[in-house]
């Protein structure tokens, strides 16, 4: 009988990055698996929900659960690998925040669901069929998750313990978080274990800022190709630097493309998106409605932009089952 | 059934708005009332959460064109206004709940005024649902891009 720690690594409504991104820990990876028992990973093994069932409430060590909360599976999931697990770790921006598709809440289910089944152009669908939660064939019932009505962040739907964001987090940060579990040198619960500053700190690009950035036209990215040195909001590209966390390693500044705000708020602060706002139309350089008007029409939909990867922990877009359930 | 009376949050600036009258006095007479030392240091999180808060309509007093107390305060709060209108359309809030004028009124006998001014618009227009629901937007093939 192993006296390892048990693990458990779950995947909600995600797009599989996270998973990937522990599998880039590479060598790493070999060192956390003999450490561990890892009793629960889809992307990889092969265990069946029952075998956690069967667990006693608290015995896994640590779950590393990543993706949003969309469904009803989602949710059962979430709760049974809360009751069995000692601590849990919203993993990557989705269970942080939500992530992108958290943009869905700007629309609701209903309609939602008549685009995809009904009105987009490329829809055939003369039987008006869509997915049921219950169907019957050949007398046999056959069930399917439901979607909530909104999209969740983990935290949202269960008490969690840790966050580490990112779309997919940095190897650095994962391995860092796990050896801190395992050594038990964690920092107080509820703290996310990424560095605290807004991303421009650590910006290359930051050194040749200007001292005072003045916008006169937003551009969009393939509208300007802006010098590897070069601030992008100095030339008008829109960059969630200044209101998002830093720990990335800056790799989409890297490849020349301006941060979107994956890595969500910095510390203390809960609506990027809105601090961002004020930030950016602080640059702005326009006194008059009109002037205001030419300038911000560039500025396509801003509130997908500013609440990308952030929209249900949003000021407006939050919203908590906790309470609903327990 | 009681008539339905929108809740106004109002934040004015102290240098434009009713600053020859007590605050304390204005207070009483002004429901929800937020002074504040200059438009400009509203933050788009005071207002997106006072609609979180439950208000039904913000109205934000600064002064007038070209006359801010701190150069540029007024001007800068225009600009966060202007984007609020598109991101609160978004979230599903009609953006003409959160209105600015830009003037002066030493005795803040207007600022009521105003504020029932908005409050009309506001009865037409019904209580508010935060929910992340559309509920009385407009367009949304908008926000399909």
């Amino acid at each position: 009988m192993t006296k390892k720690p048990k693990v458990a690594i779950y995947w909600l409504g995600a797009c599989g990055g996270c998973d990937e991104a522990i599998v880039d820990l590479n060598e790493v990876l070999l060192q956390v698996a003999s450490a561990v028992d890892i009793v629960l990973w889809p992307l990889a093994m092969d265990q069946k929900y029952h075998s956690i069932e069967e667990l006693p409430d608290g015995s896994i060590t640590l779950s590393i659960i990543h993706g949003n909360v969309r469904n009803t599976e989602h949710e059962e999931m979430a709760r049974l690998l809360r009751a069995k697990s000692n601590l849990v770790l919203a993993f990557g921006t989705c269970a942080c925040f939500g992530g992108t598709t958290g943009l869905a809440n700007f629309c609701g289910k209903e309609s939602i669901m008549q685009w995809v089944y009904r009105d987009a152009p490329t829809v055939e669908n003369p039987k008006k069929q869509s997915p049921q939660p219950k169907t019957t064939v050949g007398g046999e019932s056959l069930t399917l998750p439901e979607l909530l009505d909104h999209v969740y962040s983990l935290n949202q739907v269960i008490p969690v313990d840790y966050y580490l964001p990112g779309c997919p987090p940095p190897p650095d940060l994962i391995g860092h978080a796990i050896f801190a579990v395992l050594e038990g040198k964690l920092p107080p619960r509820s703290a996310v274990l990424a560095p605290q500053k807004a991303l421009c700190e650590t910006c290359p690009r930051n050194n040749n800022k200007p001292p005072r950035i003045d916008i006169t036209g937003i551009k969009r990215v393939y509208e300007v190709e802006v010098d590897s040195h070069v601030c992008f909001l100095t030339e008008g590209v829109i960059c969630m630097g200044p209101a998002t966390r830093g720990g990335c390693g800056e790799t989409c500044l890297r490849i020349n493309t301006p941060c979107r705000g994956c890595f969500g708020p910095v510390e203390g602060v809960e609506d990027a998106g809105a601090k961002f706002l004020s930030a950016f139309a602080s640059l702005v350089k326009a006194t008059t409605d009109e002037q205001v008007q030419v300038i911000m029409e560039k500025f396509h939909d801003p509130a997908g932009c500013l609440y990308r990867f952030t929209q249900p922990t949003s000021t407006l877009g939050k919203r908590s089952k906790v309470r609903e359930t327990v | 059934m009681q008539p339905y009376e929108p809740k106004i949050v109002c934040f004015s600036c102290c240098f434009g708005w009713g600053y020859l009258t007590g605050r304390d006095v204005l207070s009483v007479r002004i429901k929800n009332w937020i002074p504040v030392i200059c438009s400009g240091k509203l933050d788009s999180t005071h207002l997106l959460k006072a609609f979180k808060e439950g208000a039904d309509g913000v109205l934000i007093l600064g002064c007038p064109d070209g006359d801010c107390h701190f150069q540029d305060g007024n001007y800068q709060t225009r600009k966060k206004v202007h984007l609020l209108h598109k991101i609160l359309s978004s979230y599903g809030i009609d953006p003409r709940r959160l209105r600015m004028e830009l003037g002066t009124d030493p005795d803040g006998d207007t600022i009521t005024k105003l504020i029932e001014n908005l409050a009309r618009e506001l009865r037409q227009l019904g209580p508010i649902r935060v929910d992340g629901m559309q509920v009385e937007t407009t367009d949304r093939a908008d926000s399909r891009g």
